[in-house]
């Protein structure tokens, strides 16, 4: 007897159901955010977000435009501090330890939770010191070859070695976008961080350049933790073990991503992902 | 008729032709503007640049032509004797039939009374011709481009060609003057290179432009070796830049990165302002505050320091162009992308790692433009060094002393009454020559150099 298994149940909750399904919270996580708000000045731009992140998955930010995934993302390694009239309350524990709290130095939590960007932005260096620049400001490596080495072992795992090695001191700005793009994933690397946080690292690539860096989040899964934020659903599906939908600066509902595609629990969820909405 | 309410009343007609033409356009497709080529006010444009074009260019052609014709004229009509005479002699006469004329004819010769009075009728008669023709021309014009008028006509492209020449015209007005100016000072320095060997002047050290009216007078013979100019200049720029560029950069990176907004936008204009104090002002501090100030600080230390000297002249002269290297470099600060600093803070670098490591580097070839532009400025300036670093062409590298510059000695030379034929004052224009071509090498590589930094980015 066959069971009618792609047949998903109507959503449970209904669009006025404003606290967050499904299950935020997940046992030894990394990181811990508890009742996270952001204000823009007046905006309220995240609400009251609890969310866990766990050891060695992906997990990908959906959502319509605005509705505060990135900034949640940048409360992660406190990337919000350098814009003026931004207020967080609420508490974020990396490994245990609140990032928030007072006197912390961003410098080794910034090494801890290393950031890739929507656009590929490579220093105006050669691809080697692009690289290396991690390591030299954080005194990673003792001698040249030692930084020679973290070079190569990070370039390796962005899978960009093989098409870079004979010019590892022409500029990084001559690169290919998808190639800067591999090229800032291996410089965030190279500081040997615990989390890698991407903020849409593929919209600005075509579809090959996309395919290899979603090979290449696949693979770093095995070292790292990965928040990514993204716009495309195939792609979130493809990558995340888990996924957060974010709807007007609220975390709607959180679950495992086959789950949460193939079976939304609320309506706001099920309207997004299957394109009535966003 | 005045040549002002002349053109007055050409725009007049131009104005009514503006009417004409869009009054035609509309009544030829009878009011459905739709059918038409262009929209009516482009007839009507066409129609007024016909009217107001030609007359205009008479105009000017006629002021042009005007005084020789009529020169020419007078000359002829004067007795047999006056048409043997020199070239030379017919100006003087000319000169003196004109100022007769324009005097009111009171104290006239009265051999040239005839001509006088020739002259004046001529002239008015000029006048008259002029007005008639040029008022005939823009209403034929007007006519001419109101007949041309169809429903198909391109008055639209034809307006816009037109527009276009007139911009095209205006940027070759900027570029003819700079010919201009580089051929004049060119000629005169030609002239120069005659009487002084082009090697006495770029490599000889002696500088007394003095040339005696005697021969039995001491100094007799004037010494044109600018190099002691040259390391004048190129003492007080150095002195200029030293004091500029870290002050200015520091400022710059300050204003750029550190500073609040409020605190910037009131420092901002105040340090912009530094640049708007006319250089004369720049000179009274520098002679009656900067320069007694060295002397006696010279004095505590045991050193003898003249009462003008290069380090007052350059220290000032630094302080002029501040605004121009801080207002430079914190545009190109400004222009690094945000993105590359979060880069940079993403990977944990501090504030300060991030500027000295990636946006300095980034923003350098444009900070680089920015230091070369307040460099040519500083090679230019004249004031500062006349009033504060004194006349005396001292071949040294102490800065202590008195030295004196290019610029300087270019006005010392032309100061007063002066004859165009001596070396003294045409070595002027040779020193000009040299000024403004290294000043023009300075301000291509500047642009150069900023010009590939914008590349980059975009």
């Amino acid at each position: 007897m066959r069971h009618p298994v792609n047949i998903p149940t109507p959503a449970s909750f209904s669009r006025e159901h404003i606290q967050t399904v499904g299950d935020m919270f997940v046992e030894n996580a990394r990181i811990q955010c508890r009742n996270v708000d952001v204000f823009y000045g007046e905006k309220h731009a995240i609400q009251d977000v609890s969310l866990d992140i766990g050891r060695n998955e992906v997990i990908a930010l959906i959502g319509p435009s605005g509705c505060g995934k990135s900034t949640f993302l940048r409360c992660l390694n406190r990337m919000n501090d350098t814009i003026p009239g931004c207020r967080i309350s609420g508490e974020i524990k990396l490994d245990g330890l609140d990032i928030y709290a007072n006197g912390l130095d961003v410098v080794p939590l910034r090494a801890q939770v290393g950031m890739v960007f929507q656009k590929p932005n490579p220093f105006p260096k050669s691809i080697f010191e692009n690289v290396a620049y991690g390591p030299r400001i954080h005194g990673l490596a003792a001698n040249k070859l030692e930084l020679e080495e973290i070079v190569e072992k990070s370039l390796r795992r962005a899978g960009l070695w093989d098409e870079v090695k004979e010019y590892l001191h022409h500029p990084g700005t001559g690169l290919s976008g998808g190639q800067q793009q591999r090229l800032c994933i291996a410089r965030t690397i190279a500081v040997s961080p615990e989390v890698i946080l991407m903020d849409e690292p593929c919209s600005a690539l075509d579809p090959i350049a996309t395919a290899k860096i979603e090979q290449l989040i696949d693979d770093l899964r095995e070292h790292y933790t990965i928040a990514i934020v993204t716009h495309s659903m195939q792609q979130a599906a493809r990558v995340s073990q888990r996924t957060a939908y974010f709807h007007l600066g609220k975390v709607i509902e959180v679950g495992d991503t086959a789950l949460i595609f193939t079976n939304p629990r609320h309506q706001l969820t099920e309207d997004y992902i299957t394109g009535r909405f966003g | 008729m005045q040549k002002s309410t002349l053109l007055l009343l050409l725009l007049l007609i131009s104005a009514y032709a503006f009417h004409l033409g869009r009054k035609r356009a509309r009544d030829i497709v009878l009011g459905k503007v739709k059918t038409l080529h262009s929209l009516p006010n482009y007839y009507g444009y066409y129609t007024a640049l016909w009217s107001l074009l030609p007359a205009l260019l008479l105009l000017i052609l006629w002021l042009g032509f005007e005084t020789p014709v009529i020169n020419h004229m007078v000359m002829e009509s004067l007795p047999d004797g006056s048409q043997a005479l020199s070239a030379d002699i017919k100006g003087l006469l000319i000169n003196d039939i004109r100022n007769s004329m324009n005097a009111g004819g009171s104290d006239t010769k009265p051999e040239l009374q005839a001509a006088v009075e020739f002259l004046r009728l001529l002239k008015i008669r000029s006048g008259w011709l002029l007005s008639f023709l040029a008022v005939a021309l823009a209403f034929v014009g007007a006519y001419f481009a109101r007949s041309r008028i169809h429903k198909e006509h391109r008055a639209r492209n034809l307006v816009e060609n037109t527009i276009m020449s007139f911009l095209l015209g205006s940027s070759l007005i900027a570029i003819l003057t700079t010919v201009g100016i580089v051929l004049s000072v060119l000629f005169e320095s030609i002239r120069f290179f005659d009487k002084i060997p082009l090697t006495d002047f770029l490599f000889g050290l002696q500088w007394s432009p003095q040339i005696a009216m005697r021969s039995d007078q001491v100094a007799s013979s004037g010494a044109f070796g600018a190099v002691p100019l040259f390391t004048g200049t190129l003492l007080i720029s150095s002195i200029a830049l030293v004091v500029a560029v870290p002050i200015g950069l520091m400022s710059a990176i300050y204003l750029a990165e550190y500073a609040s907004l409020k605190f910037r936008s009131v420092a901002k204009p105040l340090l912009e302002i530094l640049a708007g104090i006319p250089t004369v002002v720049y000179g009274f501090f520098a002679a009656l505050t900067v320069a007694p100030f060295i002397r006696s600080m010279g004095a505590d230390f045991g050193l003898d320091v003249s009462s003008e000297s290069a380090l007052a002249a350059g220290l000032v002269m630094g302080i002029m162009i501040i605004p121009f290297v801080s207002s430079l470099s914190d545009d190109f600060i400004n222009a690094v992308p945000q993105s590359l600093r979060d880069g940079a803070y993403a990977l944990g670098a501090t504030q300060s790692e991030t500027i000295r490591q990636v946006v300095i580097p980034a923003a350098l070839p444009g900070i680089v433009g920015g230091i070369l532009l307040a460099a040519s400025r500083a090679i230019g300036e004249t004031m500062i060094v006349v009033m504060a670093a004194g006349l005396a062409a001292n071949l040294t590298a102490n800065p202590l002393e008195a030295v004196t510059t290019v610029t300087t000695q270019i006005v010392t030379l032309l100061v007063g009454d002066q004859e165009f034929d001596s070396p003294k004052t045409l070595a002027a224009f040779a020193l000009g020559l040299v000024l403004f071509l290294a000043t023009l090498a300075l301000n291509i590589l500047a642009l150069h150099i900023v010009r590939k930094y914008r590349e980059q980015y975009e």
